[in-house]
Protein backbone atom coordinates (compact mmCIF):
# COMPACT_ATOMS: atom_id res chain seq x y z
CA UNK A 1 0.00 0.00 0.00
CA UNK A 2 1.30 3.45 -0.80
CA UNK A 3 2.19 5.83 2.00
CA UNK A 4 -0.49 8.35 1.18
CA UNK A 5 -3.08 5.58 1.16
CA UNK A 6 -1.95 4.59 4.61
CA UNK A 7 -2.23 8.14 5.75
CA UNK A 8 -5.69 8.39 4.27
CA UNK A 9 -6.71 5.19 5.99
CA UNK A 10 -5.45 6.48 9.33
CA UNK A 11 -7.47 9.65 8.86
CA UNK A 12 -10.56 7.71 7.81
CA UNK A 13 -10.63 5.49 10.85
CA UNK A 14 -9.42 8.15 13.25
CA UNK A 15 -6.77 5.71 14.38
CA UNK A 16 -3.76 6.63 16.43
CA UNK A 17 -0.55 6.08 14.47
CA UNK A 18 1.14 3.62 16.79
CA UNK A 19 3.98 2.92 14.35
CA UNK A 20 4.91 6.58 14.27
CA UNK A 21 4.81 6.62 18.09
CA UNK A 22 6.84 3.43 18.36
CA UNK A 23 9.45 4.73 15.92
CA UNK A 24 10.10 7.76 18.13
CA UNK A 25 11.99 5.57 20.57
CA UNK A 26 15.50 4.39 19.94
CA UNK A 27 17.01 1.32 21.51
CA UNK A 28 18.28 3.29 24.53
CA UNK A 29 14.75 3.82 25.78
CA UNK A 30 13.82 1.25 28.41
CA UNK A 31 10.47 2.61 29.52
CA UNK A 32 8.13 5.23 28.18
CA UNK A 33 4.79 6.20 29.55
CA UNK A 34 2.26 8.89 28.86
CA UNK A 35 -0.88 9.18 30.90
CA UNK A 36 -2.27 9.87 34.34
CA UNK A 37 0.28 9.71 37.17
CA UNK A 38 -2.05 7.99 39.59
CA UNK A 39 -0.84 5.86 42.47
CA UNK A 40 -1.43 2.48 40.82
CA UNK A 41 0.46 3.37 37.65
CA UNK A 42 3.29 4.80 39.75
CA UNK A 43 3.36 1.59 41.76
CA UNK A 44 3.86 -0.54 38.63
CA UNK A 45 6.53 1.76 37.22
CA UNK A 46 8.23 2.02 40.61
CA UNK A 47 8.33 -1.75 41.01
CA UNK A 48 9.83 -2.10 37.54
CA UNK A 49 12.51 0.44 38.41
CA UNK A 50 13.28 -1.22 41.76
CA UNK A 51 13.55 -4.74 40.40
CA UNK A 52 14.49 -4.54 36.75
CA UNK A 53 17.03 -1.76 36.79
CA UNK A 54 17.97 -3.52 40.04
CA UNK A 55 20.78 -5.25 38.13
CA UNK A 56 22.55 -2.08 39.24
CA UNK A 57 21.29 -1.59 42.83
CA UNK A 58 22.97 1.78 43.40
CA UNK A 59 21.57 3.36 40.23
CA UNK A 60 18.24 1.63 40.76
CA UNK A 61 17.82 3.14 44.22
CA UNK A 62 18.73 6.60 42.95
CA UNK A 63 16.38 6.37 39.98
CA UNK A 64 13.58 5.18 42.25
CA UNK A 65 14.10 8.14 44.62
CA UNK A 66 14.11 10.57 41.69
CA UNK A 67 11.11 8.87 40.13
CA UNK A 68 8.97 9.25 43.26
CA UNK A 69 9.71 12.96 43.65
CA UNK A 70 9.21 13.90 39.99
CA UNK A 71 6.16 11.67 39.57
CA UNK A 72 4.51 13.18 42.63
CA UNK A 73 5.14 16.65 41.21
CA UNK A 74 3.29 15.63 38.06
CA UNK A 75 0.48 13.93 39.97
CA UNK A 76 -0.07 17.05 42.08
CA UNK A 77 0.87 19.93 39.85
CA UNK A 78 0.43 19.04 36.17
CA UNK A 79 -1.96 21.53 34.57
CA UNK A 80 -3.38 18.65 32.53
CA UNK A 81 -5.83 16.23 34.13
CA UNK A 82 -6.98 13.04 32.45
CA UNK A 83 -10.39 12.57 30.89
CA UNK A 84 -11.39 9.51 32.87
CA UNK A 85 -12.33 11.48 35.93
CA UNK A 86 -9.22 10.80 37.97
CA UNK A 87 -7.89 13.95 39.59
CA UNK A 88 -4.23 13.08 39.14
CA UNK A 89 -2.12 15.01 36.67
CA UNK A 90 -1.11 13.76 33.25
CA UNK A 91 2.49 13.63 32.13
CA UNK A 92 5.17 11.70 30.28
CA UNK A 93 8.12 9.67 31.49
CA UNK A 94 11.08 8.12 29.71
CA UNK A 95 13.96 6.11 31.13
CA UNK A 96 16.87 5.61 28.75
CA UNK A 97 20.07 3.67 29.32
CA UNK A 98 23.48 4.69 27.98
CA UNK A 99 26.90 3.08 28.49
CA UNK A 100 27.86 5.39 31.39
CA UNK A 101 24.54 6.56 32.77
CA UNK A 102 20.77 6.41 32.88
CA UNK A 103 18.73 9.40 31.74
CA UNK A 104 15.45 9.84 33.52
CA UNK A 105 13.02 12.35 31.96
CA UNK A 106 9.57 13.54 32.89
CA UNK A 107 7.41 16.18 31.28
CA UNK A 108 4.07 17.80 31.83
CA UNK A 109 1.99 20.80 30.91
CA UNK A 110 2.33 23.83 33.15
CA UNK A 111 0.65 27.22 33.19
CA UNK A 112 2.84 29.91 31.63
CA UNK A 113 2.55 32.00 34.79
CA UNK A 114 4.27 29.20 36.76
CA UNK A 115 7.16 28.70 34.32
CA UNK A 116 9.45 31.49 35.55
CA UNK A 117 9.30 30.29 39.16
CA UNK A 118 10.28 26.74 38.16
CA UNK A 119 13.12 27.91 35.88
CA UNK A 120 14.48 30.23 38.58
CA UNK A 121 14.36 27.47 41.17
CA UNK A 122 16.22 25.05 38.90
CA UNK A 123 18.81 27.65 37.89
CA UNK A 124 19.44 28.30 41.57
CA UNK A 125 19.78 24.57 42.28
CA UNK A 126 22.23 24.14 39.39
CA UNK A 127 24.34 27.09 40.58
CA UNK A 128 24.98 25.57 44.02
CA UNK A 129 27.70 23.12 44.94
CA UNK A 130 26.79 20.04 46.96
CA UNK A 131 27.32 21.58 50.41
CA UNK A 132 25.35 24.69 49.47
CA UNK A 133 22.59 22.51 48.06
CA UNK A 134 22.38 20.53 51.30
CA UNK A 135 22.12 23.76 53.24
CA UNK A 136 19.41 25.06 50.88
CA UNK A 137 17.51 21.83 51.45
CA UNK A 138 17.75 22.16 55.23
CA UNK A 139 16.46 25.76 55.09
CA UNK A 140 13.58 24.84 52.77
CA UNK A 141 12.65 21.81 54.86
CA UNK A 142 12.20 24.05 57.88
CA UNK A 143 9.70 26.30 56.12
CA UNK A 144 5.96 25.68 56.68
CA UNK A 145 4.67 22.84 54.52
CA UNK A 146 2.54 23.37 51.46
CA UNK A 147 -0.85 21.67 51.48
CA UNK A 148 -0.09 18.80 49.10
CA UNK A 149 3.57 19.55 49.22
CA UNK A 150 6.69 17.53 49.08
CA UNK A 151 8.20 19.78 51.75
CA UNK A 152 9.36 22.15 48.96
CA UNK A 153 12.46 20.05 48.61
CA UNK A 154 11.55 17.51 45.93
CA UNK A 155 13.65 19.11 43.18
CA UNK A 156 16.54 19.81 45.56
CA UNK A 157 16.53 16.17 46.62
CA UNK A 158 16.42 15.09 42.95
CA UNK A 159 19.55 17.19 42.27
CA UNK A 160 21.32 15.76 45.34
CA UNK A 161 20.41 12.19 44.45
CA UNK A 162 21.41 12.59 40.82
CA UNK A 163 24.66 14.44 41.66
CA UNK A 164 24.39 15.99 38.19
CA UNK A 165 22.89 19.30 36.97
CA UNK A 166 19.17 19.28 36.20
CA UNK A 167 18.51 19.70 32.49
CA UNK A 168 15.24 21.46 31.68
CA UNK A 169 13.49 22.39 28.48
CA UNK A 170 10.37 24.53 28.27
CA UNK A 171 8.30 24.62 25.09
CA UNK A 172 5.63 27.27 24.68
CA UNK A 173 2.33 25.71 23.59
CA UNK A 174 0.03 28.74 23.48
CA UNK A 175 -0.67 31.92 25.45
CA UNK A 176 -1.77 29.88 28.48
CA UNK A 177 0.34 26.75 28.64
CA UNK A 178 3.86 25.40 28.14
CA UNK A 179 5.38 21.94 28.20
CA UNK A 180 7.98 21.50 30.91
CA UNK A 181 10.53 18.69 30.55
CA UNK A 182 13.25 17.77 33.02
CA UNK A 183 16.04 15.25 32.43
CA UNK A 184 18.12 13.89 35.25
CA UNK A 185 21.30 11.85 34.79
CA UNK A 186 22.22 9.01 37.08
CA UNK A 187 25.75 7.70 36.68
CA UNK A 188 26.24 3.96 36.58
CA UNK B 1 -0.18 4.56 78.18
CA UNK B 2 -0.45 2.10 75.32
CA UNK B 3 2.14 0.90 72.85
CA UNK B 4 1.88 2.19 69.30
CA UNK B 5 2.32 -0.51 66.68
CA UNK B 6 1.85 -0.26 62.92
CA UNK B 7 2.55 -3.25 60.73
CA UNK B 8 4.42 -2.04 57.70
CA UNK B 9 3.28 -2.81 54.19
CA UNK B 10 4.74 -2.51 50.72
CA UNK B 11 1.90 -1.98 48.27
CA UNK B 12 0.89 0.95 46.13
CA UNK B 13 2.29 3.02 49.00
CA UNK B 14 4.99 2.01 51.49
CA UNK B 15 3.91 2.05 55.12
CA UNK B 16 6.80 1.87 57.59
CA UNK B 17 6.87 -0.53 60.53
CA UNK B 18 6.28 1.31 63.80
CA UNK B 19 6.78 -0.07 67.32
CA UNK B 20 6.72 2.51 70.13
CA UNK B 21 6.91 0.82 73.53
CA UNK B 22 5.39 2.77 76.39
CA UNK B 23 6.90 0.47 79.05
CA UNK B 24 10.52 0.63 77.95
CA UNK B 25 10.57 3.91 76.01
CA UNK B 26 12.14 2.04 73.11
CA UNK B 27 10.77 3.18 69.75
CA UNK B 28 11.44 1.71 66.35
CA UNK B 29 10.68 3.08 62.89
CA UNK B 30 11.74 0.76 60.08
CA UNK B 31 11.27 -0.14 56.43
CA UNK B 32 10.18 2.32 53.76
CA UNK B 33 8.09 5.47 54.05
CA UNK B 34 6.09 6.71 51.08
CA UNK B 35 2.50 7.42 52.01
CA UNK B 36 -0.73 8.60 50.48
CA UNK B 37 -1.14 11.17 53.25
CA UNK B 38 2.15 11.60 55.06
CA UNK B 39 0.94 14.03 57.72
CA UNK B 40 -2.08 11.86 58.55
CA UNK B 41 0.26 8.90 59.11
CA UNK B 42 2.87 10.71 61.19
CA UNK B 43 0.53 12.78 63.39
CA UNK B 44 -0.34 9.85 65.71
CA UNK B 45 3.38 9.09 66.08
CA UNK B 46 4.07 12.69 67.09
CA UNK B 47 1.07 12.65 69.46
CA UNK B 48 2.30 9.43 71.07
CA UNK B 49 5.76 10.92 71.61
CA UNK B 50 4.30 14.15 72.94
CA UNK B 51 2.21 12.14 75.43
CA UNK B 52 5.15 10.01 76.47
CA UNK B 53 7.36 13.05 76.93
CA UNK B 54 4.80 15.03 78.92
CA UNK B 55 3.28 12.22 80.99
CA UNK B 56 6.00 9.62 81.53
CA UNK B 57 9.06 11.81 81.17
CA UNK B 58 11.29 8.72 81.08
CA UNK B 59 14.22 7.85 78.81
CA UNK B 60 13.58 7.38 75.09
CA UNK B 61 15.66 5.17 72.85
CA UNK B 62 14.67 5.92 69.26
CA UNK B 63 15.83 3.42 66.65
CA UNK B 64 15.50 4.31 62.98
CA UNK B 65 15.95 1.55 60.40
CA UNK B 66 14.44 3.20 57.36
CA UNK B 67 15.86 2.15 54.02
CA UNK B 68 13.81 4.63 52.01
CA UNK B 69 11.70 7.72 52.68
CA UNK B 70 10.42 10.36 50.29
CA UNK B 71 10.90 14.08 50.91
CA UNK B 72 7.41 14.41 52.30
CA UNK B 73 8.24 11.79 54.96
CA UNK B 74 11.60 13.46 55.58
CA UNK B 75 9.83 16.54 56.89
CA UNK B 76 7.81 14.46 59.38
CA UNK B 77 11.01 12.74 60.52
CA UNK B 78 12.42 16.21 61.18
CA UNK B 79 9.37 16.96 63.35
CA UNK B 80 10.02 13.79 65.36
CA UNK B 81 13.71 14.55 65.84
CA UNK B 82 12.96 18.16 66.81
CA UNK B 83 10.54 16.90 69.44
CA UNK B 84 13.20 14.56 70.82
CA UNK B 85 15.72 17.41 70.86
CA UNK B 86 13.30 19.64 72.80
CA UNK B 87 12.83 16.84 75.33
CA UNK B 88 16.59 16.47 75.69
CA UNK B 89 16.98 20.23 76.16
CA UNK B 90 14.46 20.04 79.00
CA UNK B 91 16.55 17.38 80.72
CA UNK B 92 15.07 14.24 79.13
CA UNK B 93 17.28 11.26 78.38
CA UNK B 94 17.31 10.66 74.62
CA UNK B 95 19.33 8.26 72.48
CA UNK B 96 18.83 8.15 68.72
CA UNK B 97 20.29 5.19 66.83
CA UNK B 98 20.13 5.26 63.05
CA UNK B 99 20.85 1.93 61.35
CA UNK B 100 21.89 2.36 57.75
CA UNK B 101 23.43 0.50 54.83
CA UNK B 102 27.10 1.45 54.71
CA UNK B 103 27.03 1.60 50.93
CA UNK B 104 24.18 4.10 50.92
CA UNK B 105 26.11 7.39 50.80
CA UNK B 106 22.95 9.43 50.18
CA UNK B 107 21.45 8.09 53.42
CA UNK B 108 24.61 8.98 55.39
CA UNK B 109 24.36 12.55 54.11
CA UNK B 110 20.70 12.63 55.00
CA UNK B 111 21.44 11.60 58.59
CA UNK B 112 24.23 14.20 58.86
CA UNK B 113 21.78 16.84 57.63
CA UNK B 114 19.37 15.86 60.41
CA UNK B 115 22.15 16.20 62.98
CA UNK B 116 23.06 19.67 61.69
CA UNK B 117 19.42 20.66 61.47
CA UNK B 118 18.32 19.53 64.93
CA UNK B 119 21.53 19.70 66.96
CA UNK B 120 20.68 16.22 68.18
CA UNK B 121 23.42 13.64 68.41
CA UNK B 122 22.59 10.64 66.20
CA UNK B 123 24.48 7.37 66.58
CA UNK B 124 25.21 6.07 63.10
CA UNK B 125 25.14 2.30 63.13
CA UNK B 126 26.31 0.60 59.93
CA UNK B 127 24.21 -2.44 59.24
CA UNK B 128 24.60 -4.94 56.45
CA UNK B 129 21.37 -6.77 57.10
CA UNK B 130 18.61 -4.25 57.47
CA UNK B 131 15.63 -6.52 57.97
CA UNK B 132 12.74 -6.11 55.63
CA UNK B 133 9.90 -5.16 57.95
CA UNK B 134 7.18 -4.85 55.39
CA UNK B 135 4.98 -7.50 53.90
CA UNK B 136 4.49 -7.33 50.15
CA UNK B 137 0.92 -6.37 49.64
CA UNK B 138 -0.15 -7.12 46.11
CA UNK B 139 -3.85 -6.70 46.74
CA UNK B 140 -3.76 -3.09 47.69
Amino acid sequence: MEANNLEKKAQDTNKFDLFKYHSLFNQNVQISYKGPFDSKVLSVLGTYIQFTIGKNPKASKKIFNIFIELAQNIAHYSAEKNLFGVEEGVGSLVIAEYPEHYAFSTGNIVKNEDVIVIIEKIELINSLDREQLREYKRVQRNLPQREKGNANIGLIQVALTSANPLDIEVTLIDDKYSFFAITVKVDK
Amino acid sequence: MENLIVEGSHGVYFVPYVNFNAETGECELAGESYLEDTVLFYNPLLEWLDNYINKKREAIKFNIKLTYFNTSSSRCLLDILNMLKDFEDEGGEVAVNWYYDEEDIDMQEEIEDYEIDTGLHINLIPSTDLVKHQEDDDDE
